[in-house]
């Protein structure tokens, strides 16, 4: 199939936005609503019938995520990478999986890792983090940080040898205990100003799908 | 009947260890605890990278067995659990259940900064921090990655410690899982949930090995019973 049957075949969607980064490699930007009908088009019509994988960036500022699917085609030695945008406060977006079988496990990573739910994929519930109950925890507003500040504890380990080879002019150059909050060690936070920090971070417990 | 007999029984030899005067009893007692350091059998659980320091220092280049430390693959078989790097959440659970089905005296080493501190995963969600807050760790050895030469220098310490323990009260860390179960589940449950249970009935091997204290019970041991079922073996299906 030439490049100007398969543009043919794109540009049926109206709201398309095509972009060739190379040969073998198309972007293509659809609105949520159209981009069933992309996949069905390019998987009926154009041989991509291996769904990779399907990515979702969280876009905090814009209040939207981003679905990226990852379409390749063996015979055109191919990828097509279809963007879509979904509201991010309403996180719901239609499965593929009566298109691409695969799509059930990556729609489910998505749900874990974004809380984007999937309306009619077949296994929505955990699957790799079993163990968590607090909210998605790669979205952007999720605070790992302080997540770990609240739940676990650190160890505090100055032995004597180590206090001799300081003496001494040797030992560590920057202590561990300096670096373990990010951005202490440019601002030189004192450890009053770390405490405080601590407290005034609201960690996304109880959140709920 | 037979409970109580076995009770006082456990009682009695409790203290008749005490009150042992033979001289040659503390020399016997010495013996034992010398095999004991000789002949170690090792269950390494390879949950991170510093997994790979381990073949060098089991084969010939550094060669563990002349320590007398082999490795073993069952937990119910092997003396020393060796957990060597980070611990995620869902792994720290079968290292616990895998620590629990050892059997007594069993031995905890952690390798790797990531067991002390969590090393370069501190700032994750997913990994357990301090091992020892789960169970207790005779030594660690820290380092990212320690060496082999660590290794076996964390192994000698280990087996000076079990030489020497009854001296120096160095290497029976796994005691202190039964005389402080309750701080030890309270942590596990913070992780877990309230629901966590382990299919091992740990205060009635602490009453068996006679090493009851006051922080084997307590308010996270309550929950356990509230939420304790009976395990019944699992129905076979083809």
């Amino acid at each position: 199939m030439s490049l100007e049957s398969l543009n043919e075949i794109l540009n049926k969607i109206n709201t398309i936005k095509i972009t060739h980064k190379h040969k073998r490699r198309i972007r293509v930007d659809v609105k949520a609503d159209s981009l069933t009908t992309l996949l069905e088009l390019i998987k009926g019509q154009a041989s991509f019938l291996h769904l990779s994988a399907i990515t979702c960036v969280d876009w905090i500022e814009d209040n939207q995520f981003e679905l990226v699917y990852h379409v390749w085609s063996y015979e055109e030695n191919c990828l097509i990478s279809a963007h879509t945008r979904i509201d991010r406060d309403d996180a719901k977006f239609v499965t593929v999986y009566d298109l691409y079988k695969p799509a059930d496990f990556f729609e489910r990573d998505i749900y874990e890792m974004y809380g984007v739910f999937f309306i009619g994929s077949p296994r929505m519930e955990k699957f790799i983090l079993t163990e968590w109950f607090g909210m998605p925890p790669m979205r952007k507003d999720f605070d790992s940080e302080a997540y770990v500040q609240e739940t676990f504890n650190w160890t505090e380990y100055n032995p004597d040898w180590l206090q001799e080879l300081s003496d001494q002019g040797g030992g560590i150059a920057i202590k561990p205990e300096d670096i373990r909050l990010s951005g202490t060690l440019h601002n030189k936070a004192t450890h009053r100003e770390r405490e405080k920090a601590k407290k005034e971070h609201v960690v996304g417990k109880g959140w709920k799908s | 009947m037979m409970k109580k007999e076995l009770k006082i029984k456990s009682n009695k030899t409790n203290q008749q260890k005490q009150k042992r005067t033979n001289p040659l009893a503390n020399v016997f007692d010495d013996f034992i605890d010398f095999c004991q350091s000789k002949s170690l059998f090792m269950l390494h659980y390879c949950t991170g990278c510093g997994a790979i320091e381990l073949p060098p220092a089991m084969t010939s280049r550094f060669d563990m067995e002349r320590l007398g430390i082999q490795p073993m693959v069952t937990p119910r078989q092997a003396d020393i659990l060796l957990v060597t790097g980070y611990v995620s959440v869902k792994t720290l659970k079968r290292v616990i259940l895998t620590y629990e089905q050892m059997q007594a005296p069993k031995y905890v080493i952690g390798i790797c900064s990531c067991t002390v501190n969590g090393g370069m995963y501190w700032q994750s969600y997913a990994t357990a921090k301090k091992l020892n807050e789960y169970m207790p760790v005779d030594v660690y050895i820290a380092g990212c990655m320690p060496r082999p030469e660590a290794v076996l220098e964390g192994l000698n310490r280990l087996k000076n410690n079990i030489k020497n323990d009854r001296k120096e009260q160095k290497g029976s860390a796994w005691k202190d899982y039964y005389k402080n179960y309750d701080y030890y589940l309270g942590n596990q449950q913070n992780l877990f949930g309230k629901e966590w249970q382990t299919p091992v009935d740990v205060i009635a091997e602490a009453k068996l090995y006679g090493l009851e204290g006051e922080g084997t019970y307590g308010e996270n041991t309550k929950k356990l019973k509230m939420v304790q079922h009976p395990l019944l073996p699992q129905e076979m299906k083809l």
